[in-house]
């Protein structure tokens, strides 16, 4: 097909030809096409089917509001459906496809839901999918998804990347339009940091699709020039193929840039960016939207918005048909019967809805006066239109203009209402804009050229101002002020066919007076019931017709009736771009141990804590599962010797000469007197009196203390111990640093462990019993000299070590241990072993500590002193929480060959199993090698009275229960002698 | 003599790339110490840091280099400073302890952290697409420092040099913040 409708003219490459194919036919477009105005120049008119009905629909605008003309660009897994041809920017090798038919798009087997369309009305699946109920499921869903929808996905991985940035500026000037242009040139000489955006690849605006002058040029090369002199000046940036989507707090934009969009492939760069811009002001210059005329059967291939008509054939060179016909009910229409026949197009009639003069001289065009378009022939291009007075003019493009609407879009982001303006018979922008924000030009309501040039320069000169710029004194640039008269008409009443108001969900105007008669008035219900304004245009050309047929019915003002609220984003943003570079191993960032690479290469299985990857189990040739791994990483600790990558508890260095005092205040139980040299076990309350965090603090000195947290809590706890230094204890000497990935700490525990330490810790120290007792810590060195720290702590209750070496040293020293620990058996041991061994002690982690449990609670009570102020001591007296009997205890099954179930709860014998008879619950549970049983923790009342008892344990979640003996927490060493040892 | 020795593996040690002009490079045996104010006895750890490296510490948000250039000291805040120089053996901490005479509270950081170097003239537009902070030339100068969060990472920032920064962040998380800036890099270039 060669492209019969190219006519002189335009902004494109003739020099640079463009081969592309639709639906596998191959055409030719020139550089600085879109997809639709190339496709426009190809006669192609019929371009896909409507969502519902399946009706063949063309291209009806030229920009981003474009409700029909919807393709799938590129193919295979680079495939995107639901594009707008209007905005898809032209290049070499261009694929794009037709979607929703089944069957070819001419020959589409859904069009017969066209001929059901009196079934078919709004409100149609809530009636009629309510019964039989057992239909819904297997019979109603399937076969409304396979037809929903519009293009379809590949279904592969996305191969494109993206990425995401931060900008910065004084003034953000969206919109690269005669306003905007304007306004960027103003702020730009007065020396602010200006970001222009547009989302077209050649800014300009309206400017590029008019025939008007400004300062004597044409528009297009007016914008040239002006966006030169913009490029020139290094405090302006301008962003084009770049799409303000949405208006956010304190002057937070959202920007999408379209990268490679117009390339043939992205060579491995990103597809797109998602921006934030953090500007001080910004004016928006979004221009304005043509709004369509409702008649009947408005919805055909070749029925075009009026100012698009003009855009494709001054901007493109493309002329959407030979035989155009304009409807009109304003002066703007006019310019485009004008622009056509200038251009040689036959313009066959206008058809003005008002009863007043030509506006101007159209050759060869008849003028019919007070008349209306009310039906329109040709299945799947237009043929002819019929008049309000019965005539019939054949055409095979109509230019339909309702008047202009101010994109106000970002000013509502925040809530913002927009205000009627009679006059234009449109929305305008509220008084309430986001924050720094002003309005220019069009978007505002200035919807002639010469208005909009100097409304553009006064905006941005006040809004600089305001950052204490000053303005420059260059006058704004001179264009005359078109007509613009318009007279509201928002549907012809004399149709008796469906009348389209919204073309992307296929809502008529009889729908909407549907949607009156059942109740659903209000504009937002207006718009669940009916669909309108859904989907990838949002109602851009379709609201206010709606909105306005609505007024119609119920009697009311269009501003009566009011508006719903346009949400960000002003135009679809893929979901790619928002994941950006998030995606896979990359979601978020990962913290490894300093052992992980030792431990990757010793069989170590990862399991995720938080960012952390940690080692959960260590498998050895013949293991066959993890509890192989578990049982002898847990048995060899508690007999030989096992080493624990324990890194990821939080370490906090805590200074200065009120040190001691302050942790005092923090934990629960005493740590003023706490000797040099020694480590104490601490609980830290909330102010609530719950507990939230516990760990170890070390004296290493006389105002150095050396503090552990849980892993989980690590950030959580520094936090509110600067809280507490600052604002609750200023005028203490305190100060906090994190060394939480300073150094690389290991247990070491076992009953050989001291043996394993004498061949790692240089001979000065003295690591006997009574030279290192049981809670006591020193700074050390190790292999030769290397600074450590020597903790004698247990979480497992085995005669422990904990040793701390500088991080870099981490991966050494986890091989250096295990090499000398060989002769004593030592072998590493992951987390699994390492909570198997703590339930076997009765020690307690965040399972226990869970944010609702009091130091009571967990048999800690005699840690929380009443002889001082600390955090939490207060409000941990209240009669509730000291009248709470819920102990931790441990628990057993009778049947030793059960495994018991962590959240079981647990039943009084004899008691019916419900809330009320609720005595407890399952926290913790393993199985223990060590005694050959499963073992559990859990909180039951009166716990500590109750030994011995037998309870059920019930697990409805499960449908299990069994019979457990109430016993100590402590399975193993109740006394603690081994750790003494 | 020990029959064992302990091998140094700095999660970073080597990274040296370029990605068309830009540079990214962890600068070898970084090490960072800092320094805590004691309340009430400020001004004898300031004269001792203007004694110890023949600079004053700045503000909050700055940076100053040590009159012989070799040591970089960066104002955290009210009561809190880093010292940044270059040092091969653990011993960071005692070595500014010593230079300051006792006076601050001083804490080796060399492991807590991770350093990265970005230099070139487009090493801005790399850090645009990761750093929330407003970099420009005039809003972000010379010396200047600040803290802020990218790709989740915490970060300390300083422009070393016209078109150099160097960045810290969490060591434990070496590898991911390696990967944003040269995500960052590759993208750009």
């Amino acid at each position: 097909m060669s492209q019969i409708n190219r006519v002189k003219g335009g902004l494109i490459d003739r020099s640079t030809p463009m081969n592309f194919t639709f639906n596998g036919k191959s055409m030719q477009g020139f550089a600085g096409d879109t997809l639709a105005s190339a496709l426009l120049a190809n006669g192609q008119r019929l371009v896909g089917r409507s969502f519902k009905y399946h009706r063949p629909r063309g291209i009806f605008s030229a920009g981003s509001e474009e409700p029909n003309a919807l393709v799938q660009l590129r193919s295979g897994a680079h495939q995107e459906p639901n594009t707008r041809a209007t905005v898809a920017e032209l290049f070499d090798g261009l694929t794009a496809t037709s979607q929703n038919h089944r069957g070819s798009l001419e020959f589409d087997l859904m069009a017969l839901t066209d001929y059901a369309s009196p079934f078919l009305s709004a409100g149609f699946y809530y009636k009629t999918f309510m019964w039989p109920k057992a239909l819904w499921e297997k019979f109603y869903e399937p076969v409304i998804r396979s037809s929903a929808g519009l293009g379809r996905l590949s279904m592969d991985e996305d191969p494109d990347i993206y990425d995401k940035g931060f900008l910065h500026c004084d003034l953000l000037v969206i919109g690269a339009g005669p306003s905007g242009i304007s306004a960027a040139l103003a702020a730009g000489r007065s020396g602010a940091r200006v970001i222009l955006a547009d989302e077209d690849f050649a800014p300009g605006g309206r400017l590029n699709a008019e025939t008007l002058e400004v300062d004597g040029m044409s528009g297009a090369d007016w914008a040239t020039q002006a966006l030169a002199e913009l490029a020139a000046m290094d405090n302006v940036q301008i962003m084009t193929r770049t799409t303000i989507y949405g208006s956010y707090d304190h002057g937070v934009y959202g920007a999408l840039e379209r990268c490679t969009d117009h390339l043939a492939s992205s060579n491995g760069k990103p597809r797109q960016i998602l921006w934030r811009i953090y500007s001080k002001r910004a004016v928006l210059a979004a221009g304005s939207t043509e709004r369509p005329i409702a008649f009947g059967n408005n919805d055909r291939p070749g029925v075009m918005l009026a100012g698009a008509v003009r855009t494709y054939v001054n901007r493109f060179g493309a002329t959407p048909g030979q035989q155009v016909a304009v409807f009109t009910n304003n002066d703007d229409g006019w310019r485009t019967a004008a622009d056509l026949a200038a251009k040689g197009v036959n313009v066959t009639a206008i058809i003005d809805s008002r009863d007043k003069p030509a506006v101007c001289d159209v050759p060869g065009a008849r003028h019919i006066r007070n008349a209306a378009v009310r039906d329109t022939a040709g299945r799947k291009g237009l043929k002819s239109v019929t008049l309000t007075d019965d005539q019939i003019i054949d055409c095979d493009c109509l230019a339909v203009s309702g008047g202009w609407n101010p994109n106000v879009h970002l000013t509502c982001h925040q809530r913002g209402r927009p205000e009627w303006r009679d006059d234009i018979s449109a929305f305008v922008p509220g008084g309430t804009l986001p924050v720094g924000m002003a309005v220019a030009g069009a978007a505002n309501g200035a919807l002639t050229l010469g208005a909009a040039l100097a409304e553009g320069r006064a905006i941005a000169n006040q809004q600089i101002k305001d950052l204490g710029f000053t303005a420059s004194r260059k006058a704004a640039p001179k264009a005359e002020d078109e007509a613009f008269e318009c007279s509201p008409m928002w549907h012809v009443g004399e149709s008796i066919k469906r009348a389209w108001l919204d073309l992307q969900n296929d809502v008529t105007v009889k729908d909407v007076k549907l949607s009156h008669r059942e109740g659903f008035r209000s504009v937002e219900l207006l718009k669940r019931y009916t669909t309108l304004g859904m989907a990838t245009d949002q109602g851009k050309t379709a609201n206010i017709p709606a909105l306005a047929v609505m007024a119609e019915c119920t009697g009311k003002t269009i501003p009566e009736t009011g508006t719903t609220i346009f949400r960000p984003p002003y135009t679809p943003v893929p979901l790619g771009a928002l994941g950006g570079r998030a995606r896979g191993h990359d979601f978020r960032p990962t913290r490894l141990t300093p052992s992980h690479e030792w431990a990757k290469a010793n069989g170590a299985s990862f399991v995720t804590v938080g960012n952390w990857m940690r080692a959960e189990w260590y498998t050895r040739p013949g293991e066959k599962g993890w509890r192989d791994s578990v049982d002898r990483e847990a048995l060899n600790t508690r007999t030989n010797v096992g080493i624990c990558d324990v890194t990821t508890l939080g370490k906090i260095d805590v200074q200065g000469k009120d040190a001691a005092e302050f942790l005092n205040k923090v934990y629960s139980n005493a740590f003023a007197k706490l000797a040099v040299g020694k480590v104490r076990y601490g609980l830290m309350l909330r102010e609530d009196g719950i507990c939230y965090d516990d760990g170890t603090t070390a004296r290493m000195s006389e105002n150095h203390f050396v503090m552990t947290t849980t892993t989980a809590n690590a950030v959580l706890v520094f936090r509110r111990l600067e809280f507490a230094r600052q604002c609750l204890w200023p005028n203490m000497d305190v100060h906090l640093i994190s060394t939480t990935d300073g150094w690389a700490q290991f247990a070491v525990a076992g009953p050989k462990s001291r043996d394993l330490l004498r061949k790692i810790v240089d001979e000065d120290t003295d690591l006997s019993n009574e030279g290192f007792p049981f809670m006591g810590c020193a700074e050390v060195t190790v292999c030769g000299g290397t600074p450590a720290r020597l903790f004698r702590i247990s979480f497992s209750g085995e005669l422990a070590f904990e040793i701390a070496v500088p991080a870099r040293f981490g991966n050494s020293m986890m091989e250096v241990l295990n090499k000398a620990g060989e002769e004593f058996g030592a072998a590493p041991y992951g987390t699994e072993a390492l909570g198997v061994m703590r339930i076997e002690k009765g020690h307690v982690t965040a399972n226990e500590l869970n944010g609702q449990t009091t130091a009571q609670n967990i048999g800690l009570g005699m840690m929380v002193s009443q002889k001082k102020e600390c955090i939490g001591n207060v409000l941990s007296q209240r009669p509730e929480m000291v009248g709470d009997d819920l102990r931790l205890m441990g628990f057993r099954p009778v049947d030793h060959s059960l495994d018991v179930i962590a959240g079981s709860h647990f039943i009084t014998k004899g008691d019916e199993a419900n809330m009320a008879n609720d005595q407890g619950w399952m926290t913790s549970t393993a199985w223990s090698p060590n005694l050959g049983h499963s073992i559990g923790l859990g909180f039951i009342k009166r716990g500590n009275e109750r030994i011995g008892e037998v309870v059920r344990a019930v697990s409805p979640v499960h449908g299990k229960e069994m019979e457990v003996e109430i016993v100590s927490a402590h399975f193993i060493d109740p006394e603690g002698e081994r750790l003494r040892g | 003599m020990a029959d064992y020795t302990l091998t140094a593996t700095p999660p970073l040690a080597g990274v040296d790339r370029s990605f068309g002009d830009l540079s990214l490079k962890a600068p070898a045996d970084l090490a960072l110490v800092s320094i805590a104010l004691p309340l009430g006895a400020e001004d004898k750890v300031l004269k001792a840091i203007k004694t110890a490296y023949g600079a004053e510490l700045p503000d909050a948000g700055k940076s100053v280099l040590s009159k012989d250039g070799t040591v970089r000291l960066v104002r955290l805040g009210a009561d809190q400073a880093m010292v940044i120089f270059t040092h091969a053996t653990p011993d960071a901490e005692p070595t500014v302890q010593a230079k300051l005479k006792g006076t601050a509270y001083t804490t080796d950081q060399t492991d807590v952290w991770v350093g990265l170097e970005l230099s070139g003239p487009t090493s801005r537009d790399a850090l645009h697409r990761i750093c929330p902070l407003d970099i420009h030339p005039d809003a972000f100068a010379v010396n200047d420092s600040a803290r802020t969060v990218m790709e989740h990472l915490g970060t300390l920032l300083i422009r070393t040099g016209d078109d150099t920064y160097l960045l810290l962040s969490a060591s434990s998380s070496a590898k991911s913040f390696l990967h944003a800036m040269e995500t960052s890099a590759q993208n750009i270039s």
